[in-house]
């Protein structure tokens, strides 16, 4: 999954971060990205009042539902192996002290965990692009567009690790209800590989939430919800959409 | 094993066991003296400087655990992806296994329900901040020696949109019997969660 | 890896010695480093707004003063709201807050020199508190590294960018040198606590630097408190120890995406 572009909104709609990682140029112009932030921003909000009742119902139910305290009605979004990892480094690290910034281990997290972003757009698809939302608990916004199409079944050029989770992504479609309103919009909707397209986009920007949190939130200079201008994030965040493609 | 046992295994983990591995396996750690004498350094020298005005010390504590709490929750949201807590009684049981258990590597008892379960205590049977401090005799009436721990759970409770009074009702370093901190829900900010989380 | 046997009487290898001290040291308690790496740093906020107050104070004692004094007659008339008022102090429910950290970081280079001449005195001082409690954490609990029978400074210095560095920011000193007179350069080339530090600003306007520098300076002053507080604690009374901080260029080969500059401290110790 190549990642086009990254971008990061702040609690109150203000983009505080974009990066576009595509060669050619998109025709955007800072001043657009700003307004793409605010517009998402409340496009987000506004999807989130169009969940239909019933959808809210069940979602309640399965809430409800004790055997598992942990998902309360959230999403499970399974972990998917060194999403973003540079398979080199987990070899090359083993000598040495093995840490990604301040977090011990090859890989930022390995369980899976439950969404945040429960009502609100998760995904907004077209012919050539899929667009992924992750909402932190917090309010904050991590967008990554990406050039692969959702209707397409799962690009075999992952590379060999992805390969691994498939299964693990068969088996979470059965527990998963998708009421994330672009999803259901697109007709010829493909369950199995947009899923796994999404589970992988829900790894990358949590890791890309991990790094914001090390870099960004450790830098005392940073003031909150401002535009974040530390070269080690962007460093590390650049690395790892390179490594996911 | 298939990917599929790791994954719901890891959902019906317990808190405790969530916090221990995050707390065991992916936490760089000092030593826990250097960070004591770190905090004994800060502390006396505010009270050198507020010359002893032991009120002025606890509310400068305060404001500094604050400026930390509201930056690191972020750290905390991204290394557990933890759900929101539905009720005041999960969010006791995240702050004591969880959270104190990842930073400080301690968990305090959580007791002293109020009857609408909306306040409680956290009981620290140890307290990393203040292993080998003895107070003077002038501080022990005033001085909240480690009141930065409330100002931490302040900012970070905040910053999740739960507006809470946090404050010391104990010490040991007074000679009271134990160390108590109480956490009071104000309100929840239903106004700044985040769209889409319901 | 091949470790003789240790044979009672025999005296231990360097190396074992090492692997001993090593476990040891795992087996001490500990917090997470990025609560002592949050603390560390919120200490140079925390000094300007200590250093507002204080300041304010000075000015407002001859006030309060008289102030006191009405309170004094206040608290007898009325013994019901001095009661609520004890309750309320014993609470000491949520104090009003301070500018927010990086406003306080910025107004410490933009306040007047006699503030930030408090600013940075606080910082030392807080440095060498912490600096004399070390030393005898390390000293004193059979470090295979620390011979000091004479108090030998070069010894002393190792010590420093070794055993302390290593301790607190993770990392060792680059780079000792010294004339062997009582001059000593420590210099690190990625300094911990700034290491991501950055300032909003034109990157290819070259007085960024000069303001990020100037930024920085602040979060130095602890690290000099800290080696002249090891210094004294092992028999340099700050009398006779001058250290002073300054950012230089990177040698070639050291990382450039860090904070752009290395840090010298310059430690001057005059003969006795």
């Amino acid at each position: 999954m190549a990642i086009q572009t990254l971008l990061i909104i702040n609690k109150s709609g203000g983009l505080i971060y974009h990066r576009n990682y595509a060669g050619e140029k998109n025709g955007l112009n800072s001043n657009d990205y700003l307004i793409l932030a605010s517009t998402l921003h409340s496009v987000f909000a506004i999807a989130s009042q169009l969940t239909p009742q019933a959808v809210q119902l069940n979602a309640k139910r399965s809430s409800n539902s004790t055997d598992n305290n942990f998902s309360k009605g959230g999403e499970k979004i399974p972990y998917i192996p060194y999403v973003g990892m540079n398979a080199n480094d987990s070899n090359n690290t083993t000598n040495k002290l093995n840490k990604l910034g301040s977090f011990m281990g090859d890989d930022y997290f390995k369980e899976s965990f439950v969404s945040w972003n429960k009502g609100g757009l998760r995904q907004l698809s077209t012919d050539h692009f899929t667009m992924f939302i992750y909402q932190t608990m917090t309010g904050m916004k991590f967008v990554a567009i990406s050039s692969s199409v959702l209707r397409n079944t799962a690009d075999p050029s992952h590379s060999g690790k992805s390969n691994t989770t498939a299964n693990a992504n068969g088996i979470q479609n059965s527990t998963t209800i998708s009421y994330s309103t672009a999803q259901n919009s697109s007709s010829d909707y493909n369950s199995n590989s947009s899923n796994l397209q999404v589970q992988i986009a829900d790894n990358f920007l949590r890791k890309i939430y991990c790094i914001y949190s090390d870099y960004v939130m450790k830098d005392p200079f940073y003031s909150l919800e401002m535009p974040i201008k530390s070269e080690l994030f962007d460093k590390k965040v650049k690395q790892m959409v390179s490594n996911l493609e | 094993m298939s990917t599929t046992d790791k994954t719901s295994s890891s959902h019906s983990k317990s808190l405790k066991i969530i916090g221990d591995e995050i707390w065991k396996n992916k936490t760089e750690k000092i030593n826990a003296e250097l960070f004591a004498m770190t905090y004994g350094s800060i502390v006396s020298q505010l009270c050198q400087d507020f010359q002893r005005d032991y009120k002025k010390v606890n509310d400068q504590l305060f404001t500094m655990g604050y400026n930390i709490g509201v930056r690191l929750i972020e750290d905390f949201l991204a290394r557990t992806a933890m759900p929101r807590c539905e009720d005041m009684v999960r969010t006791a049981e995240v702050i004591s296994k969880c959270a104190f258990k990842i930073f400080l590597n301690i968990s305090p008892q959580v007791s002293n329900w109020s009857p609408n379960k909306e306040a409680f205590s956290l009981i620290f049977p140890e307290n990393p901040l203040s292993e080998f401090v003895e107070l003077p005799m002038d501080a022990t009436k005033d001085l909240w020696y480690s009141n930065i721990l409330c100002g931490v759970m302040k900012g970070a409770l905040e910053m999740v949109q739960l507006d809470c009074d946090v404050y010391f009702v104990s010490d040991v370093l007074r000679s009271e019997q134990q160390t108590e901190i109480r956490v009071k829900l104000n309100k929840v900010l239903r106004d700044e969660i985040p769209i889409g989380e319901d | 890896m091949s470790t003789p046997p240790i044979q009672t009487g025999q005296v231990l290898t360097s190396q074992q010695k090492a692997q001993q001290f090593k476990l040891f040291e795992d087996s001490l308690p500990k917090v997470n480093q990025l609560a002592f790496q949050l603390l560390l740093n919120e200490v140079v906020p925390l000094s300007m707004a200590v250093e507002e107050k204080v300041f304010d104070d000075k000015i407002q004692v001859n006030e309060s003063e008289d102030q006191t004094n009405q309170k004094a007659e206040d608290v007898d008339n009325s013994d019901a709201s001095n009661i609520t008022k004890d309750i309320e102090d014993k609470l000491h429910i949520t104090p009003e807050l301070d500018l927010p950290s990086h406003v306080l970081i910025h107004q410490i280079s933009t306040t007047n020199a006699e503030k930030r001449e408090g600013v940075i005195k606080r910082l030392q001082s807080i440095g060498f508190n912490i600096g004399s409690k070390l030393t005898e954490l390390l000293v004193f609990k059979n470090n295979p590294n620390i011979r000091f029978k004479d108090a030998e400074v070069l010894l002393i210095m190792k010590f420093i960018c070794r055993d302390v560095w290593k301790q607190i920011y993770g990392k060792q000193i680059d780079n000792l040198k010294t004339n062997h007179r009582g001059t000593f350069y420590l210099f690190d080339y990625d300094y911990r606590p700034i290491r991501n530090f950055v300032v909003d600003g034109d990157i290819s306007d070259p007085s960024l630097l000069e303001k990020e520098t100037s930024l920085a300076q602040p979060f130095l002053e602890i690290p000099i408190g800290i080696i002249t507080g090891v210094l004294s604690s092992l028999g340099f009374k700050s009398e006779v120890v001058a250290c002073k901080a300054s950012f230089v260029d990177k040698p070639d080969g050291t990382s450039k995406l860090n904070f752009p500059k290395g840090v010298s401290f310059h430690i001057q110790i005059v003969n006795q």
